[in-house]
This record gives structure tokens, C-alpha cells and sequence, in this order.
């Protein structure tokens, strides 16, 4: 109940609507969701999401049937490559001077993306606690459910997903894996051409540069405030140990595949042992759809693993904006985050506190969503947002012309 | 009526031309914009990039191309060699790029197919062959892909020359078949291809399709530099990306320029040495060996397809298995839905933009078809797209569909998919149309066939031939279209392009294989059914025109 | 049938008269021939009395059949039949969709068709030739086709440029023979343009001189 109350009293701050008392907030607010949810019938919902895996592709074809099914909503799946292509959309039509009938609704983003279009005020909101769903994110216990790279959200995103990085080996070649930096380094001198990351500005590079410097930085917590002129000096040690990793690497670190996916392409057809990714079920799914050897595993660094969350928003021109208000609410539903989790189908950890949930909500959730199944839970937050450009730019700067 | 088809055919291809330009040149207008593009770590290195490989893939090609028209000697092979052609020309760049990194990485079909058993690779050897900082799987990519079409070229340009008489002459004068070829024929030829070739270096210079599968990473190619621009949420670049179009476009018409300058110094280089008066009886045997590279173009372009068609149907592509060891029905089961509707999205596409193109091309030849000077402005303007960078007007057409209110449908994608074919629809068409005798038209007419009967009775039968092979062109550069489909579809429009270039460019390249190969068969499909119904219409009347 | 008759009829380029105008009345089962040197017109006249002057030249003078004007009707409504130095034969159509091609389809049915092309072919010696190609016959043939297409299609008048420049001395001389008997026959008013003398010593008609234009 309490945060039920906190949850509304956010609400009413964010909107301005101070001096109601919670009582009298909360009866109209219902009615409100209600009126969203008749106007919001019949309309269609364009979601802008990245269309690069199979698996989340059929998932948001099960989320279609089910919000056209259950609130008469369109829900149509803009498949996009990389979540950018939406953004120089929304930027097109603001040149045109379409400040409303935009082409997308529904937008599935993180990080840099959801800062670029917050700065440039492209966004709708803040909306995400106008939505019922909202109230059983476990911003608590998962603080980065508000807050996205160090950026707070302010309700202008709305957490779907939670998200740690994960490093998926080949048991059959690797062995026990390495768990540090020194270690990994010293299997890559040893297995020369078995290893590669996503190169850089890709997220998942970005986050392995990221990954590598919390754990190589004997006090991490500088990474906490913005970049400042010691950048030199508090990456040194990033730069030492890919400077010492990149000859044993994947075509000696001249060449470095485009994306996660494309990496885990190699593993696939063996040209190296290893892939990254944000999804420690990802590995599990793959194997069951033949997609990765049977004897892939999953590891994490012993030092922590970095985690965040990715999340939605509704551009500040979308045409149906309550269909999008419906839709988020549904992705954010006890039932549909279940689903999501199960490893089967996506395999997304949840950002719902499963211990707010009424009993039978629970058990939609299998056992697995709830128990580690990696070696390290120790969760290490993003650094903020201002170290992903600078370490981008720093690595293109020493290793993007060669 | 003349005035009206005009209009119309300007209005398609004119104001998108102008809108996109517009816009390119307002939003690059920002000094801080070029400061930005001129100290981007990389940028020299990426143009450089861009005119190498562009210039050396296309000299590449035009060498083989002459190779390949030179060996086919008399006019029954050239055809043969022209049917050759067409399908690798039909194949869209994209496919056949990734096809060919599939064909040719250390994991690719072609190690695959000899290992372990003459290589003793259990595990893809570690070689950078693909994407390899020089740019020369970019450069072998565009050879085989510009090849075919400027071969295609050269058989066309032979009716304009009198081969037969040229060879019998330097032949007896005891010159050997290919230096008799390379000094008498070959700068006729050349002499007729020049505005195909530019098309064949800007795409070259500017091409993004080839390059993200085959080109450098460290840097890339400048197009793909802007590219990434162009669909990155960084928004400080987007000016920088403006700016580039405008470079791109200098630096494409710069390298053309040199490249035109060069084939007049190599025309000079060429006199001399023609008139050396060597006879090079030995090169009769040299063009015997000299074969196998056309051959070798067709085996890459079919290995690369043959290469996508393998990687669609594995779910994982073990090194070294060529094929899946069973071929799993879920991944069928997957796959199937969303190919499915892309595939009928594009066929649909494929379709408008035929009607669109040809449609439009037919009108408008005819009626143009006794004013010879309006035909080749026309023949200009829709030329435009295919010498400027698509980059330079893409945002500006989404930015006029946006303004329109029909983004994101298929009249907006339709219209740019016929922007992009009208000019090889017209070529075809109105070439035909202005080949055929006016006088037939006058006897229908006087004959007591209106207006209406005489060109569906008598033009449309003489043209069929024309028109299916422009209609199989038309769509094929419909099929191949990714960027533009991308821009003007709002993302909404899912072709097999766009599903393959999502695919390929997060990875996952069984997807990208699926969509690939279904986009390299698409158009070979619809070429096929053109020549042969081409074939057997009029089967029986040698007078109708080929 | 009624005479095809000119009056102070010319055609200019840019303002400038191809010939001075000219005015002449043929009449039925005469041929009436226009002589010149090449570039004169000749065949720009014949194309301004068909309906099919290019775009860039302009017309003057009346053109009449009987009492009918004829300028401003397009060329299918004029009903004169035109045979070019060419043959001209369709080439995607057999001998018979060539001859039926502008044949009336008033009353007669299918079959009544078929018999008035049997019957002139066989007239003409080429029994049988129906479904041949048209490239597979001989030039001879091939004008003998293209003057029945033009009968048959029941022409008021006939216009005849230069029709007989491009067959052999041998076959040039009887399909002449051929045609001029047919125009007789059938009384059509005929305008041949030549400038082969041996023609207009054969078509034994009147005699026009195309002179030269002046600005008009």
C-alpha cells in the first residue's frame, strides 16, 4: 500500500496537480485509465523496436494477438535494425513541422538514444506513471529501472526489461573459463584469433569497454560522476589491457564484427569462442533452437556484472498516444512480463518486484526468472552517461583507423 | 496531351530530385556542420577509401567486360553472353554482397567445400579476407557486380559498330584475334559506353550496399561513414552527415572526372601502341586461357547465391558442414511468417513500381515519340537519381512524403521505387519506341484504326519484347531497392530488402541469408518469365523487332 | 466515288513554305502525279493529306472529298488509303491479320472475312499464303500484300508515295501495271509523288510540278 500511495503522490508532483489529497487523486485517476483505455480502442499502435532477434520478434507477435484481443488496439511491429533509424524519423517529421499524426507510437530504447531524444525534446511526457502496471516495477531493489545510464528517466521512459552483461563461451574449447581481466588476457595469448567484441560505438562493444574498465579500476566510483580531465589517467588501465589483448584477438583486432549478434554469428560457425550479450538466457534459448552448440555456457567477470534496464517511450508526436499508453501497460502486466522471462520464449528478466505481487501473479513467474543462474549476482551499476561517449571516442580515436 | 504526360512523368522524378537536394544543401549550410565532417577521426582515409575502391572495382570491370565481349567474338555468343549477364545484373547488391563475405570469409562455402579433406581445416583459419583494410573484397565485389552490367552495354553498343568487317580486316592483315579485338573494335566500343560507365563509377564511389557487407571497418567507406551518420541518435553528426552528401558528391564527380581524363590518356597510349604494328599472332592462344575469368565472375556470383541458399537453411553453420545434417522444421516454421509477408509486400511493389515505370515510359514515348529533343531532356532528368548519391536526397524525399501526409504508405514507397526504375524503364522503352518505324503507325491509322487501336495494336506488339524486359528490370531494381524503401516506408514497409539489411546489419545472418536469397530470386524469376514469354510471343514472325 | 480536291494547299517549316501552293483536283480512276526534286515536300504533302504531318510542320489550304473537308478529321476518319516506298506490313501479324487489319466489321461475320481475304489473295496469285510471316516473303509479294490491306480497307482515295522505289527493275514494272489497273478498276481518285519518270509516263495522268515555296 505504501508504495502504492508514493506511487500516485509521484504522479500527482509530476503533473503539478499538488494540493489533492491522495483519497481524491486516486478515484478520478482510475477513471482516467479508463477513458484511456475507451479512447484508445480502435486505434492502431506503430512500436518502433529492434527487429534483430527472432525470439523477441515472436514475442511481440504474441503481445499483437493479445492487446488486439484484449483491448481492441492495432499493435504493429516497425521492425528496425537499430533503434536510431526511429529517431532520424522522429527528427524528419519535426522538419516538417508534423507536430502530431507522427508515424511511430511506441518506441523501445535505452541509454544514449533516450538521452539524444530527451535533450532534443522529441519525447512525450512524463507519462510512465500515469500507467497501473507501473506501480510493481522494483525500483528499489532494481534502481536502474529509473534510472537509465546514470540519466533519471523523469517519466518520460518506462522500464520493460532488466538487463545484465553476460559473456557466452564454448565449454568444449574454453574449459573453466577466465573470470578476470588477467585471466581472459592470458587465454588470449594463449588461443590466438578465438576471441572479439562488437566494435565500438556498438552498444554491447560500448558496454564490454565499459564491463572491462569497473572491473580493471581498483575504486570504481569516479565512474559515478561525469568525465573530467583525469580521463587519461582512469582509463590507462583499459587501454593497457586491450593494447596487450587486441594481437591475440579476432584478425589480430583489425577487424571486429558489427554487433552482438554478428558476433555470436562467429561463435555459431566457430570462428571464435566466444560471444557478449545483455541476456544471460539469451545462450539458453539459442542452444534450444539449434542456433549455438550445445556446449555454450554462460559466464559473467567475478568482479560484478554491469547491469541495467531498457525501456519505452512514445515519441512527442505519436498519434495514438493512449493506444501506446495501453500497450506499455500491457507489456508491463504480471502475465506478459511471465511470459517475457521464460526462457523459451525470450528469456528478458523482469523488472517487476515478484514480492509486491499478489500470490497468483507470482506463480506465472517460473523458478528460473527468479534464481541466479550465474556465478555472480554482485550487479555493478553503468557509469554515467558521459564515459560511454568519451570511451567511444577514445577507442576510435586509438584503434578506428588502422 | 503531350504537355500533360510531361508534367506528370517531371512531377515523379523532378520534385523528389529537387526536394532532396533542397534540403541537403539548407541543412549543410552550418560552418560548425563541415568543421565536424572535416576533423572526424578517419574521414581522408575514408574518402580515399571511397575513390579506390570505387575507381579500381570499376576499371576492374570495364577490363573484364572488353575481356568478355572480346572472346565472345561473333554476335551469337554475345547474345549467349548477354543471357548470362541479365541474371547478375538482376541480382540486387546487397545480396550478392553478403552472399559473397559468406562465399569467401575463412568460414565461408568455398574453404567449407574443400575442407577438411584437401585443406585439413576442422576450424576456419584466422586470414582476413573479407573486409580487409585495403578494400580489395569491396573492389572484387564491385568487379563482379558492375561486370555483367557493362557488358550488357558493350553488346548493345555493338550494333553501332561494324564488328564482322573490322575483324575480317585486321584478321587478314594477320593480327591475332584478341590484339585484333583490343585495336580495332575495342575503342569503337568504348567510344559508346561512356554515360553507363559514369553510372557504373558513381555507384562505385557511392555505394553503400556493397560496402557494409564487403568493405573496410577501420575506417569504412565514406558513403557507409555517412550511412552510419545518417542512423545514429548521435544528432550532433546529422549537419556533419549533410555536409558529407554534398562532399560525397564533389569527391564522386572529382574521381569521374579523372577517370574520364585517364581514358583519353590511356586512348592516346592506345594509338601508339596500335600503330606498333605488332601483330600479337600469340594472343589467338592467350584468349583461349583468358576465358576462365568471365567464367570466374559467373562462378562467384553463383556461388555467392548458392552460398546464401546454404546459410538459410542452417540454424547454425558449424564450420566446416556445407549443409545442415537434417534440415530442421521449426526453422522453416520461423522463418516462414515473416517471409512470407515481406515477400508478398515486395512482390506487390515489384508490381506498382512495373506499372508505374514502364507504364509511365510508354505514355510518355509515345507521346513524345516525334519530338526527339524533349526525349532526351527527359532521358536527363531521369538519369538524376542514378549519378547523384542516394544519401544526398533520401532525407529530403522523406522529408516531402512526411509533408505530403503519405509517409509510410505504399503511394509513398511506390513513387520512390518508379523514381529509381524509370530510368532504365525509359532507356529500354523509349529506345524501342523511337527504333520503330512511324510510317506503321501512319498506315494503322490510315488503315481506319483511332488513336488508341494503333498503339494497342500495333506499338504494344512490336515493343512487347522491350517492355517485358523493362518491366523484369523495373523490377528487379524494385526488389533491390533498401535505402530508399527504408526512407519513404517509415519503417512500415517490409520488404525482403529491408528485412535482409536489418538482418545483416545486427548479424544475424541466417535471417539476412533467408531474405537474401529470396531477394536474389525474386528477380531472376521475373527475368526469366520475361524471356521467355518474350521468346514465345511472335515466335513465328521473324520481322518483330529483338 | 468523287474527286480528292486541293486548294492553295502547302506546308511550312518555321515559317518557311516547303512548296508554293498548290491546287489541283484528282479525279476518280485517274492518277494524278506530283513530280519534284527530293526535299521539295513531296512527302510532307502526302502526310498533310493521310493526317499525320509531323509535329513541327504547319498546313495551309483546304483538302476536300466531293464536298467533304477533310483537315481537321483525324487520319482514320479520312478513310484514304497510303502506301509508303515500304511495304510497311505489320510484322507481329500473319499475311491474313495483316489484309484484315483494316478491313470494316460491319454486318459481315467471320467467316465472310475470311473469304474476301482468300478471295484477293488468290486474285493476286498468292493462294494460300494466309498464316505465312510477312518477313518470309519476297518483295514482289510483300507489295502486292500491302495494296490489298489498302483495298480492302476501302479506301476513298489513294495516296502513293513513291511505292515502287524499292523493287527490281522486273517486278517494278508489273506490280506498277498491277496497281494502276486496280486504281482504274475501282475508280478510286489517286495522288502518286514520285520522281521516277517511268512512273508518271505509266500513270498517263495529269502532271503537277511542285515549285519551290517562298516565306510565307
Amino acid at each position: 500500500m505504501q508504495s502504492f500511495r508514493s506511487h500516485w503522490l509521484l504522479l500527482l508532483l509530476s503533473i503539478g496537480a499538488c494540493g489533492i489529497s491522495d483519497a481524491q487523486a486516486a478515484t478520478p485517476s482510475q477513471d482516467a485509465w479508463q477513458e484511456v483505455e475507451r479512447n484508445a480502442r480502435g486505434t492502431t499502435v506503430y512500436f518502433n523496436a529492434w527487429a534483430g532477434d527472432e525470439a523477441i520478434n515472436r514475442y511481440i507477435a504474441w503481445a499483437e494477438r493479445e492487446v488486439s484481443r484484449r483491448y481492441g488496439v492495432t499493435l504493429v511491429h516497425v521492425k528496425v535494425a537499430d533503434i536510431a533509424e526511429a529517431v532520424t524519423r522522429v527528427l524528419a517529421e519535426r522538419a516538417a513541422g508534423r507536430t502530431s499524426q507522427g508515424s511511430i507510437d511506441l518506441l523501445w530504447i535505452n541509454g544514449e538514444n533516450f538521452s539524444a531524444l530527451r535533450r532534443a525534446g522529441l519525447l512525450y511526457g512524463p507519462w510512465a506513471d500515469q500507467v497501473p502496471n507501473a506501480q510493481l516495477i522494483d525500483t528499489k531493489g532494481n534502481p536502474t529501472t529509473i534510472v537509465d545510464f546514470t540519466v533519471a528517466t523523469e517519466g518520460y521512459e518506462l522500464a520493460w526489461g532488466s538487463a545484465r552483461f553476460t559473456m557466452f563461451y564454448d565449454s568444449a574449447t574454453v574449459g573453466e573459463p577466465p573470470r578476470t581481466p588477467a585471466t581472459l588476457l592470458g587465454w588470449i595469448r594463449g588461443h590466438q584469433g578465438r576471441f572479439t567484441y562488437p566494435r565500438p560505438p556498438d552498444f554491447l562493444g560500448t558496454s564490454f569497454i565499459k564491463q572491462l574498465l569497473l572491473v580493471l579500476m581498483p575504486d570504481p566510483s569516479r565512474l559515478a560522476s561525469p568525465v573530467g580531465p583525469d580521463f587519461e589517467a582512469v582509463t590507462r588501465p583499459l587501454w593497457d589491457w586491450l593494447d596487450a589483448a587486441h594481437p591475440g584477438m579476432w584478425r589480430r583486432g583489425r577487424l571486429f564484427p558489427a554487433s552482438g549478434p554478428a558476433q555470436r554469428e562467429l561463435l555459431a560457425v566457430g570462428e571464435v569462442d566466444w560471444a557478449l550479450a545483455f541476456n544471460p538466457l539469451e545462450a539458453l534459448r539459442a542452444i534450444s533452437n539449434h542456433e549455438l552448440p550445445a556446449t555454450v555456457r554462460a559466464t559473467t567477470f567475478a568482479g560484478g556484472a554491469l547491469a541495467n534496464s531498457h525501456f519505452l517511450a512514445i515519441p512527442f508526436n505519436a498519434r495514438s498516444r493512449d493506444g501506446a499508453l495501453v500497450v506499455a501497460n500491457f507489456l508491463l502486466s504480471p502475465e506478459a512480463q511471465a511470459y517475457k522471462a521464460d526462457g523459451a520464449i525470450w528469456g528478458d528478466p523482469t523488472v517487476l518486484n515478484l514480492d509486491a505481487l499478489a500470490p497468483a501473479d507470482r506463480r506465472r513467474f517460473s523458478p528460473a526468472a527468479g534464481i541466479p543462474i550465474l556465478p555472480s549476482e554482485h550487479l555493478l551499476t553503468e557509469p554515467d552517461a558521459s564515459w560511454s561517449a568519451a570511451l567511444v571516442q577514445a577507442w576510435l580515436g586509438r584503434y578506428g583507423v588502422q | 496531351m503531350k504537355a500533360v504526360a510531361l508534367t506528370i512523368l517531371l512531377a515523379v522524378s523532378g520534385i523528389p530530385i529537387l526536394a532532396g537536394v533542397g534540403i541537403t544543401l539548407v541543412e549543410a549550410a552550418d560552418p560548425a556542420a563541415w568543421s565536424t565532417l572535416l576533423h572526424f577521426p578517419g574521414i581522408g582515409r575514408s574518402v580515399a577509401l571511397s575513390v579506390w575502391t570505387g575507381a579500381a572495382g570499376t576499371v576492374l570491370a570495364l577490363v573484364l567486360a572488353h575481356l568478355t565481349v572480346a572472346l565472345a567474338g561473333t554476335s551469337t555468343w554475345a547474345r549467349r553472353v548477354e543471357a548470362l549477364a541479365l541474371p547478375v545484373i538482376a541480382l540486387p547488391h546487397l545480396a550478392l554482397g553478403i552472399g559473397l563475405a559468406l562465399l569467401l570469409s575463412p568460414s565461408g562455402l568455398l574453404l567449407r567445400a574443400l575442407s577438411p579433406w584437401a585443406t585439413g581445416l576442422h576450424r576456419p583459419p584466422d586470414w582476413l579476407l573479407v573486409q580487409d583494410p585495403l578494400g580489395l573484397s569491396l573492389v572484387l565485389g564491385l568487379a563482379v557486380k558492375e561486370a555483367p552490367f557493362l557488358i550488357l552495354m558493350l553488346v548493345g553498343a555493338r550494333a553501332q559498330v561494324p564488328v564482322t568487317r573490322l575483324m575480317l580486316q585486321s584478321r587478314s592483315l594477320g593480327y591475332g584475334r584478341l590484339k585484333a579485338w583490343w585495336v580495332s573494335v575495342a575503342p569503337l566500343l568504348q567510344r559508346q559506353i561512356r554515360l553507363p560507365l559514369a553510372a557504373a563509377i558513381v555507384f562505385g564511389v557511392t555505394n553503400v550496399e556493397m560496402a557494409i557487407p564487403l568493405g573496410p571497418v577501420s575506417p569504412p567507406p565514406f558513403a557507409v561513414v555517412l550511412w552510419q551518420w545518417f542512423t545514429t541518435s548521435r544528432l550532433e553528426l546529422r549537419g556533419a552527415a549533410f555536409a558529407g552528401s554534398i562532399l560525397l558528391v564533389v569527391v564522386a564527380i572529382g574521381t569521374l572526372a579523372v577517370a574520364m581524363s585517364a581514358l583519353r590518356l590511356a586512348r592516346r597510349v592506345h594509338s601508339h601502341y596500335a600503330a606498333s604494328g605488332r601483330r600479337g599472332r600469340s594472343s589467338t592462344s592467350i584468349a583461349r586461357t583468358l576465358a576462365i575469368l568471365p567464367g570466374l565472375v559467373l562462378a562467384l556470383a553463383s556461388g555467392a547465391v548458392a552460398a546464401l541458399v546454404c546459410r538459410g537453411l542452417s540454424p547454425m553453420w558449424r564450420f566446416p558442414a556445407v549443409l545442415p545434417e537434417a534440415i530442421d522444421a521449426s526453422l522453416i516454421e520461423r522463418s516462414a511468417p515473416s517471409l512470407g509477408a515481406a515477400l508478398g509486400t515486395t512482390l506487390a511493389l515489384g508490381g506498382i513500381t512495373v506499372v508505374l515505370a514502364v507504364g509511365l515510359s510508354l505514355w510518355v514515348a509515345e507521346s513524345l515519340s516525334r519530338d526527339s529533343l524533349w526525349r532526351r531532356r527527359v532521358g536527363v532528368v531521369l538519369f538524376a537519381p542514378l549519378l547523384l548519391p542516394q544519401m544526398a536526397f533520401l532525407f529530403g524525399f522523406q522529408w516531402l512524403v512526411v509533408r505530403l501526409g503519405i509517409d509510410g504508405t505504399w503511394w509513398a514507397v511506390g513513387w520512390e521505387h518508379a523514381l529509381f526504375a524509370l530510368p532504365y524503364a525509359w532507356g529500354i522503352v523509349a529506345g524501342a519506341r523511337s527504333a520503330l518505324d512511324s510510317r506503321l503507325v501512319v498506315t494503322a491509322r490510315t488503315l481506319g484504326a483511332g488513336l488508341l487501336r494503333a498503339w494497342w495494336a500495333v506499338v504494344v506488339p512490336l515493343l512487347s519484347r522491350s517492355v517485358l524486359l523493362a518491366g523484369a528490370i523495373a523490377f528487379s531494381v524494385s526488389v533491390a531497392l533498401y535505402l530508399p524503401t527504408l526512407f519513404a516506408g517509415a519503417g512500415r514497409v517490409a520488404t525482403v530488402a529491408t528485412e535482409a539489411a536489418s538482418a545483416a546489419s545486427s548479424g544475424n545472418l541466417r535471417v539476412a541469408a533467408v531474405h537474401g536469397a529470396a531477394q536474389a530470386i525474386a528477380p531472376l524469376i521475373a527475368l526469366g518469365v520475361a524471356m521467355l514469354t518474350g521468346q514465345s510471343l511472335f515466335r513465328n514472325r521473324q520481322g518483330v523487332p529483338r | 466515288m468523287t474527286a480528292l480536291r486541293l486548294k492553295d494547299v502547302s506546308v511550312s517549316l518555321n515559317g518557311q513554305m516547303m512548296f508554293a501552293p498548290l491546287t489541283l483536283s484528282a479525279e476518280p480512276g485517274v492518277v494524278t502525279s506530283v513530280i519534284g526534286p527530293s526535299g521539295a515536300g513531296k512527302s510532307s504533302l502526302l502526310a498533310h493529306l493521310a493526317g499525320a504531318l509531323p509535329e513541327e510542320l504547319c498546313a495551309h489550304g483546304e483538302v476536300r472529298l466531293g464536298e467533304q473537308r477533310l483537315d481537321d478529321l483525324p487520319p482514320e476518319e479520312r478513310r484514304l488509303g497510303i502506301l509508303f516506298q515500304d511495304d510497311l506490313l505489320f510484322p507481329h501479324l500473319s499475311v491474313a491479320g495483316n489484309l484484315a487489319f483494316g478491313m470494316h466489321r460491319r454486318s459481315e461475320g467471320r467467316s465472310d472475312r475470311r473469304r474476301a481475304i482468300a478471295e484477293a489473295l488468290e486474285s493476286v496469285g498468292l493462294a494460300g499464303f494466309e498464316a505465312r510471316d510477312p518477313a518470309t516473303l519476297s518483295g514482289g509479294q510483300r507489295s502486292r500484300v500491302a495494296l490489298l490491306r489498302v483495298l480492302l480497307s476501302e479506301p476513298r482515295a489513294l495516296l502513293l508515295d513513291e511505292p515502287f522505289g524499292r523493287l527490281d527493275t522486273e517486278t517494278r514494272a508489273d506490280t506498277r501495271r498491277w496497281v494502276f489497273d486496280e486504281v482504274r478498276r475501282r475508280c478510286l481518285p489517286t495522288v502518286l509523288v514520285t520522281h521516277d519518270q517511268d512512273d508518271v509516263t505509266a500513270a498517263a495522268g495529269p502532271v503537277v510540278k511542285l515549285q519551290p515555296g517562298v516565306k510565307a
